[in-house]
């Protein structure tokens, strides 16, 4: 046998495997989609039914509480620039699925992370896979996300959380990892129960290191949400995506404006938090 | 063995216990331990054979109530290791420790929490306090863990604070005080829980000399008052006899000698603990019984000199006072009375050998 047939048949096998899966599976498939779709639905209406000059609004006042009013003001002014180039509902759109595809990437991924931070065995179970998805090249998570869930947001979803999970899983673990020994000591020389010790000591420890996991899980949602606009995401990916078939180039540039803009937004605000949680208290 | 022990832990006045406890550190410490039991291997040997660290090996000391027992050691002499299995942060791996006649090894994991958070409070030298708390947070954190209700563990809180000192530090964060005043958090955050015993691990060993030595006599000022009981962990032999009533030395793991700062001035136990104290000033640390010649004696040699006629101290007067009162006549000796009858008299010559630090006086024939 050489080396074609081989690939070959672990090629057959691999198709074969996805149409046993999506033909028997849509038990669960159906309802997974319905449930990403859902939310994300959701969330897109919480954005797309007050007027643009609300949601800027809100975003400055959000920007203004983590970081101050300068970043507000720049905030407001940039949010309303995409809404000026025409941009509005997919800039919105593009929130909506990054904000979907990383609270359910946080929603599984801490508690993982989280896991792993204590056991020692899941954690080294989990390191080889994580290294696999976060090297793998992003688009490879479409195909089979398009075979099972359709063309659409649910597919740019799965593949989106795939991507934003891995950082949220590592940073997790880490801060929990990290609890410094003195305070482990603190809280068994006071008696602390399980719990409490979890509550009252690793896990304000821990807060920094998963604020930086959120950052990242949002930042990788970002990188991904746009190159799955080529599986019908919607929003700014799409717009690119067409963009780029039709060379239109000033459109796509106006595109790129607004998903740096977003981007840039969410990276401050959300960083910032994470410094704060970093200084402690105050 | 088993009479001498019950004969302990049924005196009241034992409230820690803790007997030929070893802790052998390694991958192969059951073995060693074994082989210790069986074999009665040295702390060399064990290192040998099974390639063991033994932190702590065959130590047994007890705390009575009301007293400040120092462990004083050079760093990697097991003293905090020890202190660390008083309230079982580190199992023994040999020996028992009991605590208010209660083995510690054998408590269930609630016993266990139980007894950390009411009876053994704990002091570091790294003094753990959590930075995104208040200082009052931080000082009623054991508390907290108890599930006292806020208004009232704050209200213990800040009066243990008004102990150490900070009642106006209360609302700050640990990042705006001085590492002093840090550490007196962390005596509030023990004091809080009103523990019998409190552990304290090196406390004061990254303070500078004023303030540790402030520290000191507070800490030890405290203690008395309010009753409490502390083993103290030191590197620093002047701070072990400042603090303590009794002192233990330990090196490589062995407590070498248990005394009173003056036992351990006046008689060291060997050469090791000799080097120690050689510098420790003996002025206020050897007393007048250790440094007295008998009245026969004195008679002897001074055939002349009526005993009654010299003024008078009693045997527990230092050094220091007996040189003031040696200074005041021109007699050259003081008399030491115990309940009214002359005991013994002190002469300048003893007083001499007593300041240079070796009190027994050899026989001069007269």
């Amino acid at each position: 046998m050489d080396t074609t047939s081989l690939t070959e048949s672990f090629d057959t096998w691999v198709d074969d495997g996805l149409t046993w899966i999506s033909d028997n599976g849509e038990w669960l498939f159906d309802p997974l989609r319905q449930l990403l779709e859902g939310t994300y639905d959701g969330i897109l209406w919480l954005l797309e039914f007050p007027p643009f000059y609300v949601v800027c609004l809100v975003l400055a006042l959000i920007a203004w509480r983590a970081i101050g009013p300068v970043s507000a003001v720049l905030t407001a002014i940039a949010l309303a620039f995409c809404a000026a180039m025409g941009l509005w509902a997919e800039t919105m759109s593009t929130l909506a699925l990054v904000a979907t595809a990383t609270v359910l990437a946080l929603v599984v991924g801490l508690p993982i992370g989280i896991a792993a931070g204590f056991l020692a065995t899941l954690n080294s179970a989990l390191e080889p896979v994580l290294d696999l998805v976060q090297t793998l090249p992003p688009y490879i998570y479409l195909l089979p996300a398009i075979a099972l869930l359709g063309y659409g947001p649910a597919t740019a979803l799965v593949a989106t959380l795939i991507v934003a999970m891995p950082p949220a899983i590592r940073l997790a673990s880490l801060g929990i990892r990290m609890t410094p020994h003195e305070f482990i000591e603190l809280g068994h020389a006071n008696g602390l129960t399980p719990w409490q010790m979890f509550t009252k000591i690793r896990l304000p420890f821990a807060i920094p290191s998963i604020m930086a996991g959120i950052n990242q899980s949002l930042m990788m949602s970002f990188g991904m949400v746009v190159i799955a606009g080529i599986v019908g995401s919607g929003g700014l990916g799409e717009t690119i995506y067409g963009a780029v078939r039709t060379l239109d180039i000033a459109t796509s540039v106006d595109a790129a404006i607004a998903i740096v803009v977003l981007t840039t937004v969410l990276d401050r605000v959300t960083q910032n938090a994470a410094q704060r949680a970093k200084a402690g208290g105050k | 063995m088993g009479n001498v022990m019950e004969n302990k832990i049924n005196d009241a006045d034992v409230l820690l216990d803790c007997r030929n406890v070893w802790k052998i550190f390694g991958s192969r410490a059951p073995a060693a331990v074994k082989a210790v039991i069986e074999r009665g291997l040295s702390k060399k040997q064990v290192l040998q054979e099974f390639d063991c660290v033994v932190g702590v090996a065959d130590a047994s000391l007890q705390l009575r109530r009301g007293e400040i027992f120092c462990v004083m050691g050079l760093s990697g002499s097991g003293k905090s290791t020890l202190v660390r299995l008083f309230n079982r942060l580190i199992e023994p791996s040999l020996g028992t420790v009991t605590v208010k006649g209660r083995e510690m090894s054998a408590l269930k994991p609630a016993e266990l929490r139980e007894m950390r958070a009411n009876t053994i409070g704990m002091v570091f030298q790294s003094v753990a306090l959590l930075p995104n708390r208040t200082v009052l947070e931080n000082a009623a954190f054991g508390l907290e863990a108890r599930g006292v209700a806020k208004e009232k563990r704050n209200l213990i809180a800040t009066a243990a604070l008004e102990k150490v000192g900070l009642a106006d530090w209360t609302s700050r964060y640990p990042s705006e005080l001085s590492g002093g005043m840090q550490q007196r958090v962390g005596l509030a955050r023990a004091l809080a829980s009103d523990p019998e015993i409190i552990l304290m691990d090196e406390p004061f060993s990254a303070l500078d000399p004023l303030i540790r030595k402030q520290l000191q006599d507070e800490f030890r000022q405290l203690t008395k008052s309010l009753g409490k009981s502390s083993v103290f962990i030191t590197h620093d032999l002047d701070e072990a006899i400042r603090i303590g009533d009794r002192i233990a030395i330990m090196k490589d793991g062995l407590i070498v000698q248990v005394g009173t700062a003056e036992e351990i001035v006046t008689k060291p136990a060997d050469d090791y603990v000799a080097d120690f104290v050689a510098g420790i000033s003996r002025i206020h640390l050897v007393k007048a019984h250790s440094v007295m010649k008998s009245v026969a004696e004195f008679r002897a040699s001074h055939p002349n000199i009526d005993v009654h006629s010299l003024l008078k101290a009693t045997p527990d007067a230092d050094i220091g006072q007996l040189i003031d009162l040696t200074m005041q006549t021109d007699r050259d000796a003081v008399a030491v009375v115990n309940n009214g009858q002359v005991v013994g008299v002190v002469t300048t010559r003893g007083l001499l050998r007593g300041v240079a630090g070796n009190p027994v006086e050899p026989r001069v024939a007269a």
